[in-house]
């Protein structure tokens, strides 16, 4: 923190690029919502169908705090989206994992389930609601188990690709210590897999937040960002339909790159192990 | 230093009370239609340094790789202590070229890894690690991972690995093949007091010459493929030995007669297929 505070005085021009650098991408952000805040004051759009971002993000604020309606109705739209991700996610890590390691490390794995992902990986995961809405029916399940197949396939893909890419001598060197199957598989695949586990959780965080959005508008009957949206438009309530979208935009990058691209980084840089993808 | 009474004693003394460690008995081993090894058969004994060299692509990794128990022969038995060879195990200890650590694991936890395989109480496993750490030079390194280190540091690493769980047995595949030629010198003199001190079985696949003359009391030459032993050259010099002692050259030219002959051989038969 320091080493900004340092860098913020304007006689270095070395850092003042560095500032510039950093806001670059917010620069190219700002200026098309300060363009559209104009537009909607100067009364050169339609507000009603374009309210400005101030208006946006006025009813946003309003919508979060006790006169919302219901009071907090945001941050119970956001919990209930981060809650079915998180399950879902959840579910894709562990059974993805043990997907992967079925595929990478048995032949009867690769037997099984290739084909099966091959078979069922084109599908846009969206294309399973109705079926899940008839077997489970419309609560958060339906949501969760959209997440989880939408994250599992790069889960399992990064996971099988990690195992692909560990040397059967790394395998030789455990089994020479003595390494029974269970010392080796906690001690050398579980570890030796990890940084791809959490590039494909990564990766697949992406998707199953986009697919979760979608879903929880075919099929969540209350709460959630993407029901937050779709019920905004029944009442033609603009704000509370861009709103939701900036929201739905903000919580995604955090958790893509902020939460997990921090732990990838981490790891990375402390194995020195490259996940190619 | 230990065992520096028992380096000094001449080799030619030492072997009359030798025990065989591992017996090599008519090995033959194919992978598919491919001939790797045809009839091998050799005794090395306990305490015997032996280097294995041979043209490349001659299976002698494949060799390190039987007596390890990675892979299995075709036909023939291979005894370790008269017991046949079926599986790895911690009697046994391998250092590849590649180092292969763990990349995931500390200096230190690669090093207590087969200690910890073991169930040894993490305290124990420690202190025994210690004094490898000391002598391959890695004190101070114990908390560094493996990506922050040379190539001449993994392979101490790996070294000081093989070594701590205590395998009467080294098996090195050519530890020195991915260093330079500087980090490779320091590397030698080191494993050579490395093996005064721990007084093992070192059997070291080796592509250099003035590698196995230097370290072992034993050079194995093999064929190319089907490989057999065409030589068994015995280097009956004391322990250090100086890189520069004319006698040291004459072996070398000896070995280097043997292998050029067969690699000369090996060549012309791949011409005229």
């Amino acid at each position: 923190m320091s080493i900004d505070v340092h860098s913020a005085r304007p006689a270095n021009p070395i850092s003042l690029r560095r500032i510039f650098d950093s806001i670059q991408p917010m620069i190219a952000i700002a200026i098309p919502l300060l363009i559209w805040e104009a537009a909607g004051r100067m009364g050169w759009i339609n507000t009603f169908l374009f309210p400005p971002p101030s208006q946006i993000a006025h009813t946003i604020w309003v919508q979060a705090g006790p006169n919302g309606h219901p009071p907090g109705a945001i941050l119970m739209h956001v919990g209930r989206s981060l809650y079915r991700f998180l399950s879902g996610l959840a579910l894709a890590i562990v059974i993805g994992t043990a997907v992967g390691i079925a595929i990478g490390m048995t032949r009867w794995g690769r037997l099984i389930f290739t084909p099966l992902i091959s078979a069922i990986m084109p599908v846009p995961t969206l294309a399973w609601t109705p079926i899940l809405l008839l077997l489970v029916g419309l609560d958060d399940r339906t949501t969760i188990i959209i997440v989880f197949i939408a994250a599992s396939f790069e889960v399992i893909y990064t996971i099988v690709v990690g195992i692909e890419m560990m040397s059967v001598k790394v395998f030789w060197v455990a089994r020479s210590m003595g390494a029974s199957r269970q010392q080796i598989f906690w001690k050398v695949i579980i570890p030796g897999i990890l940084p791809y586990l959490i590039t494909g959780t990564r990766l697949g965080s992406g998707f199953a937040w986009r697919a979760l959005i979608g879903a929880e508008m075919l099929a969540a009957s209350s709460y959630g960002l993407g029901f937050m949206i779709y019920d905004a438009s029944e009442y033609m309530s603009m704000d509370m339909i861009y709103g939701g979208i900036a929201l739905v935009a903000l919580l995604g990058y955090f958790i893509e790159n902020v939460l997990i691209g921090r732990l990838e980084a981490a790891t990375t840089s402390k194995w020195g192990v490259n996940v190619e993808r | 230093m230990l065992n520096v009474s028992q380096m000094d004693i001449p080799l030619a003394l030492r072997e009359k009370n030798a025990t065989p460690k591992i017996t090599a008995r008519n090995i033959r081993k194919s992978f598919g239609d491919v001939v790797a090894m045809d009839d091998i058969s050799c005794t090395i004994n306990d305490r015997e340094f032996v280097a294995i060299i041979g043209p490349s692509g001659c299976g002698k990794s494949t060799f390190l790789y039987l007596i390890a128990g990675f892979e299995k022969p075709t036909s023939g038995v291979l005894t370790i202590d008269g017991r046949e060879v079926v599986k790895p195990g911690p009697d046994r200890g391998v250092v590849f070229q590649e180092f292969v650590l763990f990349p995931w694991r500390t200096v230190l936890g690669n090093i207590i890894l087969g200690l910890e395989l073991q169930n040894v109480p993490r305290k124990e496993a420690e202190e025994r690690a210690r004094k490898w750490i000391r002598l391959t030079g890695l004190s101070g390194f114990e908390d560094a991972y493996p990506s922050t280190l040379s190539g001449g540091m993994k392979q101490r690493v790996a070294i000081a690995r093989a070594l701590t769980y205590d395998p009467e047995v080294l098996l090195l595949d050519e530890p020195f093949g991915a260093l330079d030629v500087q980090t490779k010198n320091y590397m030698i003199s080191d494993l050579q007091n490395l093996w005064t001190e721990a007084n093992r079985t070192i059997v070291m696949i080796t592509h250099s010459v003035s590698e196995a003359v230097l370290m072992a009391d034993r050079v194995l030459v093999f064929s190319a493929r089907p490989s057999r032993i065409i030589a068994d050259v015995r280097i009956d010099m004391a322990h250090p030995r100086d890189a520069r002692d004319p006698m040291l050259r004459q072996y070398q030219d000896e070995v280097t007669g043997i292998l050029s002959a067969e690699v000369d051989k090996s060549m012309r038969l791949e011409r005229n297929l």
